[in-house]
């Protein structure tokens, strides 16, 4: 698809203008291009279109992915004022090129047809990350995470893809549809080699694969550690458009290839499901630091996305695209007022990311505190926020799938939702209740901008959120 | 001479099926078990190869070429992989001097 | 005709916003806006009251707008609506909510900092509450029952105490609790229940709505029960007066009365039931979930514990008239003497809890645990003197607490202790205020002739009457009128009778203000007048009522 090629054009476009000396210019440019991706991305709306040669594939709910990752994109670019600013990034441009590799690596993982660029796709995506996330060099906490992220990241790879071979074994294809097509022909006994337990292995391991990627536990312990070192900028990007192109890349696999066998992957996933929501919240609970809890919280939205992924309504596109754009909308929030407060206020020489870090930061910044409230507001799904109807329309899902399964599941969301509300409390309570000193912020115009778009998303996609839903 | 698919269907496909499960499994573990981040980098590589094999054996029972392209894609992907894992690598090596996976535990719950 | 009740929400709400982005330096008049505000509230619902039309069955001052449209795939369409309307259970709360609001902004004339936020926040509470209460759609009463915390949360957890953080969090999460399983619910009833105006439309019977007759609808129930209309035509809604009836329930959902699915022992219909008994009950708060109340109300400033006892709390109960009861009948009379042991048992735990407290705040916030558990026992015996001696209770108990709330802040203003023991023999050195304490102390404890005793009769009067309950609940229950007046004659006892003596110098304990007399003295009128003329609001109440408990037959 044309986004595709333009994100790519872009980005090595913007690898030359690093020889530009003035670097102000090219945050405006990386924009410029994420929005003509976008816009290229939206001309194809209403048409479906086949790709190199059935390779991709664009229809309305892969553009809806694709425009939620765009514009997330677009918005970490945006917040991203300080490449450049210090010894570490002295090659902006380079930063904005992988960040224009990395999401024309997404559009794939959301529009793909075969399963090759399934795997180019998250390959790009995956490997611009462990760039990312190491790009702080001289800090041992980015290295580290860039490590783990790249063994893990490796690892899970490794484990989808072996998957996939036995999925090839089993139907002979690498096209999504084509597979469909053998596994629902396929019958439970039949001989080794024809399908059964090699096409059921293979089901099950690049389940787990993708999983991995979307951090669902009990495959998440890489997730704090790697959100954590990350630069925070990146960790945005990464809870927001990596965790959207692997919900979208699960949910597009087993809706088209695996629906037939959902019983095989459904029962497990019921229980994935419950656990990366027990996971996530309850150890978000525990947390000091405002970036690890964040990075529990994207693990246990990961496990409300699994809940539409597996109730399979017709609802469910709708439900997963609401929820990806409130959820990315308000973590983008979230992290751009930690990153700014954090940078302000440095122990140790570090930026200081504990919930301590923002203590008293209401009383000069009554912007900044207002953002942060608003979104963590709508992260933990109070009514008049986007993240409430995300969450509605995700328990009306669960409601009308009247499998058995789903009672458990609605009693540990229900009840893992209100654990939410305690952590997402804390950085409130520290922004309003707690005393503590933060002189005024100079915000630079653009994050400003980008702020108001956010919290104003926020609570209009919380007021009318059918002007979002109903186009899904 | 004889085809290459021919000579690699001499064996039976159930063969490739396990060895490449056995090196799979081996790579698995040896993920799992070690601690030096070169050798754990290797065991994923010997998950990777263990995939290629898997894949071009199918390739040639099938008499479907797919499964070889996947093979070259897996190939120059993995070598990319390669490249910035081995940077990652050398970046911490110069930090702490050692690539001991177990003396990295900055960031712990 | 003037969309009035609309008004009433969105006008605190315009003033919040107004308050928000005015300039620093009209730091002073944002109380004086916050009372105007209010004042025009109380007005229009002093206006609603007086042009309520008592024999009228249907609600009344309807308001309807469509506003949002979700469509469900196979399962129809969904439709929720901006609905507002008022009915003889919901008047008595506007009224009351208009009242409590404006004494609650007079008392907040002492809050002093952070001026801005309080009196934004104070009408963003205002708007919501009252919201709560004229609201038909299910929807949006959730909406504003669950957006009502934010404004709450915020007031308790920068205003309060010393505990404050504890206490904000902690009612937060008890009462957010409640409202996740009415979400879940209300959701579950969602997908059962049809609107049959939409659907007719839907399926081209009628072009729009206002084509639509009577028997039209019973046509359409008719095909719906025959299950006779497609899928996708079904609208589905939140609309309460839809919910109630039983005929609009869609054949094969899981809410419908003769579904199957059961959970354990227990049918669908009984779990959803308890849900919504548990939802609310802790919002009113009843034993044993009301542990968040008395920190709630140790840690709020003065008018916040005003507002929190004077309304916050009666939504609990008018959540059980609007939503639980109407919906599901049949679950209410089979569960009915387990309701009404909750409320018996609330009664008498919290008297004894309040006749164990040494601080006079505490010891009030036990004492609404106990004047709400009347309410709870009095919804469950359906009879017409229950549920209207349940309405009655809790407007009555929304003055009366708001006063007594007013009351503990008066001496907290002067001394900043609400230790019992630290005073003695007030009533010679305050004796306006000794009073007033007096005078709403004997309403509480169900004097004859103050508000307070008509509640606590009626609901007792109608458990005795019901073949429902055992009798032995209801004796329970009036055990407890005997324990609350043990609490608070022996506190006026020790505190104001008797030779003065205090640990603070007499200069800080002057008599009552000019302000505080301007607060106090229309409750007191007001807990009188409605003490000798019940009828006041029995006759507002009555119709409905009649009509509510037509349902249950």
């Amino acid at each position: 698809m044309n986004a595709i090629i333009a994100l790519s054009l872009s980005g090595i476009a913007s690898l030359f203008l690093g020889f530009s000396t003035n670097r102000k210019n090219l945050l405006i440019t990386t924009l410029l291009f994420v929005l003509v991706a976008l816009g290229l991305n939206l001309a194809d709306w209403n048409h479906e279109y086949f790709w190199f040669n059935n390779m991709l594939k664009t229809d309305n709910l892969s553009i809806n992915f694709s425009s939620v990752i765009l514009l997330s994109t677009a918005l970490v670019v945006a917040i991203s004022r300080s490449f450049g600013d210090d010894e570490e990034h002295t090659h902006p441009a380079e930063y904005y090129a992988i960040m224009l590799f990395a999401a024309a690596g997404a559009l794939m993982m959301v529009t793909y047809e075969n399963m090759i660029m399934l795997f180019v796709g998250l390959e790009i995506l995956s490997v611009s990350m462990y760039i990312l996330t190491g790009s702080d060099k001289r800090n041992l906490r980015s290295n580290e995470a860039a490590l783990k992220y790249f063994l893990m990241g490796a690892f899970a790879t490794g484990i989808l893809l072996f998957g996939v071979a036995l999925v090839y074994g089993a139907t002979g294809s690498f096209n999504i549809h084509g597979i469909g097509e053998v596994v629902s022909r396929t019958k439970k006994g039949m001989e080794l080699f024809e399908g059964g337990v090699i096409l059921y292995a293979g089901i099950i391991l690049i389940f787990i694969g993708l999983l991995f990627k979307v951090s669902a536990a009990p495959f998440h312990f890489w997730t704090p550690d790697v959100y954590e070192g990350a630069p925070t900028i990146f960790t945005t990007f990464m809870s927001t458009v990596v965790k959207t192109a692997g919900v979208a890349a699960m949910y597009r696999l087993l809706s088209i290839s695996f629906p037939a066998v959902y019983g095989l992957w459904g029962n497990p996933l019921v229980w994935i499901t419950c656990l990366t929501l027990i996971v996530g919240n309850i150890t978000a609970v525990y947390q000091q630091s405002f970036k690890r809890m964040l990075a529990y919280s994207s693990i246990s939205h990961a496990g409300y996305l699994l809940i539409t992924i597996l109730a399979k309504t017709p609802n469910t596109n709708g439900s997963i695209l609401f929820y990806s754009l409130a959820y990315s909308i308000a973590t983008i929030s979230a992290f751009a007022v930690l990153m700014i407060v954090s940078e302000n206020k440095p122990k140790d020489g570090k930026p200081d990311e504990s919930f301590e870090a923002l203590n008293g930061l209401s009383v000069n910044n009554p912007f900044l505190a207002f953002v942060l409230t608003v979104s963590m507001l709508s992260l933990a799904g109070i009514p008049l926020t986007a993240g409430f109807f995300g969450k509605f329309f995700i328990f009306t899902d669960a409601f009308s799938n009247v499998s058995p399964l789903f009672k458990n599941i609605l009693v540990v969301a229900i009840l893992m939702s209100a654990v939410g509300v305690y952590y997402y409390f804390k950085p409130i309570i520290a922004v309003y209740m707690k005393k503590g000193e933060i002189a005024e912020i100079q915000l630079p115009l653009i994050y400003k901008i980008t702020l108001i778009i956010t919290t104003a998303l926020t609570i209009i996609l919380g007021i009318a959120p059918d002007l979002v839903k109903n186009m899904f | 001479m004889q085809q290459l698919p021919d000579v690699i269907r001499q064996i039976p496909l159930n063969n490739y099926v396990w060895f490449s499960a056995a090196l799979f499994c081996i790579g698995i573990i040896g993920v799992l078990t070690r601690r030096n981040a070169i050798i754990i980098f290797m065991s994923i590589e010997l998950m990777l190869n263990a995939v290629n094999l898997l894949l071009a054996a199918f390739s040639s029972y099938k008499a479907d070429p797919a499964g070889q392209v996947f093979v070259f894609f897996i190939m120059a992907v993995a070598a990319a992989e390669v490249a910035v894992g081995l940077a990652i690598i050398v970046m911490i090596y110069r930090n702490i001097q050692s690539i001991d996976v177990g003396i990295l535990n900055k960031l712990k719950w | 005709m003037m969309p009035i009740l609309s008004i009433l929400i969105f006008l605190p709400l315009i003033f919040a916003l107004v308050i928000a982005v005015l300039p620093q330096h009209y730091t002073t008049y944002f109380k004086w806006i916050t009372l105007g505000v209010t004042g025009v509230e109380l007005v229009l619902c002093s206006y609603l009251y007086f042009s309520f039309d008592k024999t009228a069955l249907s609600y009344q001052f309807q308001e309807q707008l469509d506003w949002i449209t979700l469509p469900l795939g196979a399962l129809g369409v969904g439709s929720i609506d901006y609905l507002l309307g008022i009915d003889g259970i919901s008047l008595p709360m506007v009224l009351l909510a208009g009242i409590v609001m404006f004494v609650g902004a007079i008392s907040s004339f002492e809050i002093k900092d952070k001026q801005r936020g309080y009196f934004g926040l104070y009408l963003l509470l205002t708007g919501s509450v009252i919201g709560c209460f004229v609201a038909l759609d299910m929807f949006l009463f959730y909406l504003f029952f669950e957006f009502m915390l934010l404004p709450m949360y915020f007031l308790i957890g920068i205003w309060g105490g010393p505990r404050k953080e504890y206490a904000s969090i902690k009612f937060f999460i008890y009462t957010l609790v409640g409202s996740l399983f009415i979400l879940l619910v209300m959701i579950g009833l969602y997908l059962s229940v049809i609107d049959p105006v939409e659907t007719a439309v839907q399926m081209g019977l009628i072009m729009d709505k206002s084509q639509v007759t009577p028997e039209l609808i019973t046509q359409i129930q008719q095909l719906l029960a025959e299950g006779k209309i497609l899928p996708e035509q079904l609208v589905h809604t939140f609309d309460l007066r839809f919910m109630a009836d039983a005929a609009n329930f869609v054949g094969d959902s899981w809410l419908h009365k003769a579904a199957e699915v059961a959970m354990g022992d227990f049918s669908i219909r009984a779990i959803a039931f308890l849900l919504l008994i548990a939802g609310f009950a802790i919002k009113l708060p009843a034993i044993p979930v009301h542990t968040w109340l008395p920190d709630a109300h140790v840690e709020a400033p003065t008018p916040v514990s005003v507002v929190l006892a004077g309304i916050l709390l009666k939504i609990g109960g008018y959540g059980f008239l609007r939503i639980a009861y109407p919906i599901f009948p049949e679950q209410a009379t089979h569960y009915a003497s387990l309701i009404a042991c909750i409320g018996a048992v609330s009664i008498v735990y919290g008297a004894y809890n309040a006749l164990a407290m040494k601080d006079l705040k505490k010891m009030i916030a036990y004492s609404s645990v106990s004047h709400m558990g009347f309410v709870m026992l009095g919804v469950a015996s359906i009879t017409s003197q229950g549920v209207n001696g349940a309405v009655y209770q809790m407007f009555s108990h929304g003055i009366l607490s708001a006063m007594l709330f007013l009351l503990v802040g008066v001496l907290y203003s002067r001394t900043h202790d609400r230790q019992i023991d630290s005073y003695q023999g007030l009533a010679s050195k305050m004796p306006v205020y000794t009073g007033f304490v007096a005078l709403t102390f004997f309403a509480s404890l169900g004097l004859p002739a103050f508000s307070g005793f008509i509640g606590e009769f009626f609901t007792l009067a109608g458990a005795f009457n019901t073949p429902l309950l055992p009798k032995w609940i209801t004796v329970l229950g009036a055990f407890g009128i005997v324990l609350g007046a043990g609490y608070f004659l022996w506190t006026l006892q020790r505190m104001f009778f008797g030779n003065f003596w205090s640990k603070y110098e007499l200069s800080l304990l002057p008599d009552l203000n000019v302000r505080e007399k301007i607060m106090l003295f229309p409750l007191a009128i007001l807990a009188i007048a409605f003490g000798i003329f019940p009828q006041l609001l029995l006759d507002v109440t009555n119709e409905t009522v009649s009509q509510f408990l037509t349902l249950f037959v």
